[in-house]
């Protein structure tokens, strides 16, 4: 145990805060949070930017150019993500937390951390335009609002990763 | 009230500014509690760390009991919110997939740029990885699309799925909740090598959370299952029985009686036209509130009124009606609409000729009462109030449209 986790905030208190948020979210906005939606804006203004001829034959950023105002990034996501970052910088800087870092397990070289986090990052990526968002957008806000689709993709997510941790053991425990 | 911005209380224009510090709140916490460190998260899969589950499963409750309770305090209007569509092989295979990148990469979304913006290397990368898994299923969405859109299910509720009622299945979930916490922290201490401590349920670790989802659980368990305030849906059967009684009409003679006999006057009359035909001429004590503004807030604190027995009009009655179906809609329960509206009711005590051929007692009996009531309304001091322009009574509520407010509160 070389993170010591007194350094965090009680998971409790940070639930409870972060269902404060969430409940903010909902009362101003009428929607949840969500990360991979930003995600989704920015591979949307890229392709856009870069290639439009292919955007505009490619029905699923078609579809967005044909009925958005054309601007992914001027995005209710996008300004929630673009916060993210400020306040988890701020609270890492201000806990001494901010610093160049890898955190994996003991067994597996930096490399190897590193295949693995684009693997999995590819994945979520995959996996929350199937989901309709992410642990954030589908799972947690969902289930604030008690909708099957949140509880279906918590147990997904969750129910698969303990399928497959004993698999995988090796990246994270000894 | 809520939720603010679809009910035009906030300049939707503020929308990104508030997304702005939601996300500045949603990021904070997040690292404060430790999400910002992927081994931390991957521990939840292998028993050494459930801080994952521990915040998940408390936010997801305190959200989802907090929009209970300011739905029941009415501060925020529950159809109003987004519930995410249940697409159900779409959920399953996208949950799937993305359990397998939480294991491999030891983050979600969220996380992953909560850890890269304060260094974390391997976070960077996980988010390189989630926009080339997004392009790659941008790329592929063809082939992708089928199972993405099969079995829409639309905003399909999680208790109604199961067949239970809303209240008990917060609380179970609450108690699911209690229990996941108090097991993990018991194979979390096994995992570490940490000497359980022989204290049972009140260890002090699960104090906290133990008494918060007592409290939340039975907070939710006391309220009514239905809101405080009377804005609430009532459901298309109910609204369709209504309709087809038509039971909600209320005769002219009855409107009549009552405006003759004041101590018997427990009307509410409300007309539903435009300012300017009110204000030309109207019944007497009745309130303006036109068909557009049936639904906005000023109309819930006059409507809310139960004593008071709510009449609806219009020149005839198909505006009233669909007031009327409005209102209902929403749970109006004590509101009814004047039958042949002002039209019948003028025809009758003002230029009808109240003549007819009938024998029955009923229809005779009812015209003796038209005759009457059209002496006492064109002689007496209420056709004063009736027939004169301007402002035809005192009670008249200014019911100007609020600027921004739409819906209800």
């Amino acid at each position: 145990m070389e993170q010591k986790p007194k350094a965090y905030m009680n998971p409790y208190l940070a639930g409870f805060l972060l269902g404060m948020v969430l409940l903010a979210s909902f009362f101003i906005t009428g929607r949840g949070l969500g990360a991979s939606g930003a995600a989704k804006s920015v591979v949307i203004e890229t392709i856009g930017s870069v290639a439009p001829e292919y955007a505009k034959e490619n029905s699923f950023y078609a579809s967005f150019f044909a009925t958005g105002d054309g601007r992914p990034m001027r995005n209710w996501l996008v300004y929630l993500t673009l916060g993210v970052l400020g306040g988890a910088f701020f609270s890492g800087f201000m806990s001494g937390r901010a610093g160049f870092k890898i955190d994996k397990g003991d067994q597996i070289s930096n490399t190897t951390r590193i295949v693995f986090a684009i693997a999995g990052g590819f994945l979520f990526g995959i996996g929350s335009q199937f989901g309709r968002g992410c642990t954030s957008g589908a799972a947690l806000s969902g289930m604030a609002v008690l909708s099957a689709s949140g509880f279906i993709t918590t147990i997904a997510i969750f129910g698969t990763g303990y399928v497959i941790a004993y698999f995988f053991r090796k990246l994270w425990i000894n | 009230m809520g939720p603010l911005i679809p009910q035009g209380y906030v300049n939707p224009d503020l929308n990104l500014f508030f997304a702005f510090v939601i996300g500045l709140g949603f990021g904070y916490v997040l690292e404060q509690g430790g999400f910002s460190n992927s081994r931390k998260l991957a521990g939840v899969f292998y028993g050494y760390d459930f801080v994952v589950l521990r915040v998940f499963f408390t936010a997801a409750l305190t959200a989802a009991i907090g929009l209970l309770l300011f739905s029941y305090m009415g501060w925020v209007e529950y159809d109003m919110l987004y519930v995410n569509p249940t697409f159900l092989k779409s959920a399953i295979v996208g949950g799937i997939i993305m359990g397998f990148g939480f294991v491999l990469g030891g983050y979600c979304p969220g996380t992953s740029m909560v850890g890269a913006v304060i260094g974390k290397i391997d976070a960077m990368f996980f988010v390189l990885g989630l926009l080339g898994g997004i392009f790659f299923f941008g790329s592929f969405y063809e082939l992708f699309r089928p199972l993405y859109e099969a079995d829409n299910l639309g905003g399909i509720l999680v208790y109604d799925s199961l067949g239970v009622d809303r209240d008990w299945f917060v609380f179970l979930f609450g108690m699911v909740a209690l229990a996941s916490f108090i097991i993990t922290r018991k194979i979390e201490d096994k995992v570490n090598g940490v000497e359980l401590l022989p204290k049972g349920l009140f260890h002090p670790s699960y104090r906290m959370p133990f008494f918060m989802m007592l409290f939340l659980t039975l907070l939710n368990l006391y309220l009514p299952g239905e809101p405080r305030s009377k804005w609430y849906e009532n459901d298309a059967e109910t609204l369709l029985k209504a309709a087809v009684s038509a039971s909600h009409y209320a005769s002219i003679d009855e409107v009549a009686y009552k405006l003759l006999h004041e101590p018997e006057n427990d009307l509410l009359l409300v007309d539903v036209r435009s300012p300017d035909e009110f204000a030309a001429f109207s019944l007497p004590g009745a309130i303006n509130l036109p068909l557009a503004e049936v639904l906005s807030q000023k109309a819930e604190k006059l409507l809310g009124d139960t004593r008071k027995n709510i009449v609806l009009y219009s020149y005839a009655s198909t505006a009233a009606d669909q007031a009327w179906l409005l209102l209902q809609r929403r749970g109006i329960q004590n509101i009814r609409v004047l039958q042949q509206g002002l039209n019948g009711f003028f025809s009758a005590y003002f230029t009808g000729s109240n003549q007819t051929e009938s024998r029955s007692e009923q229809v005779n009996f009812d015209l003796r009462f038209r005759q009457r009531a059209m002496k006492a309304f064109k002689t007496g001091e209420a056709a004063e109030k009736i027939v004169t322009k301007g402002t035809p009574v005192t009670t008249i509520v200014d019911i100007m449209p609020p600027k921004a407010g739409k819906g209800g509160c």
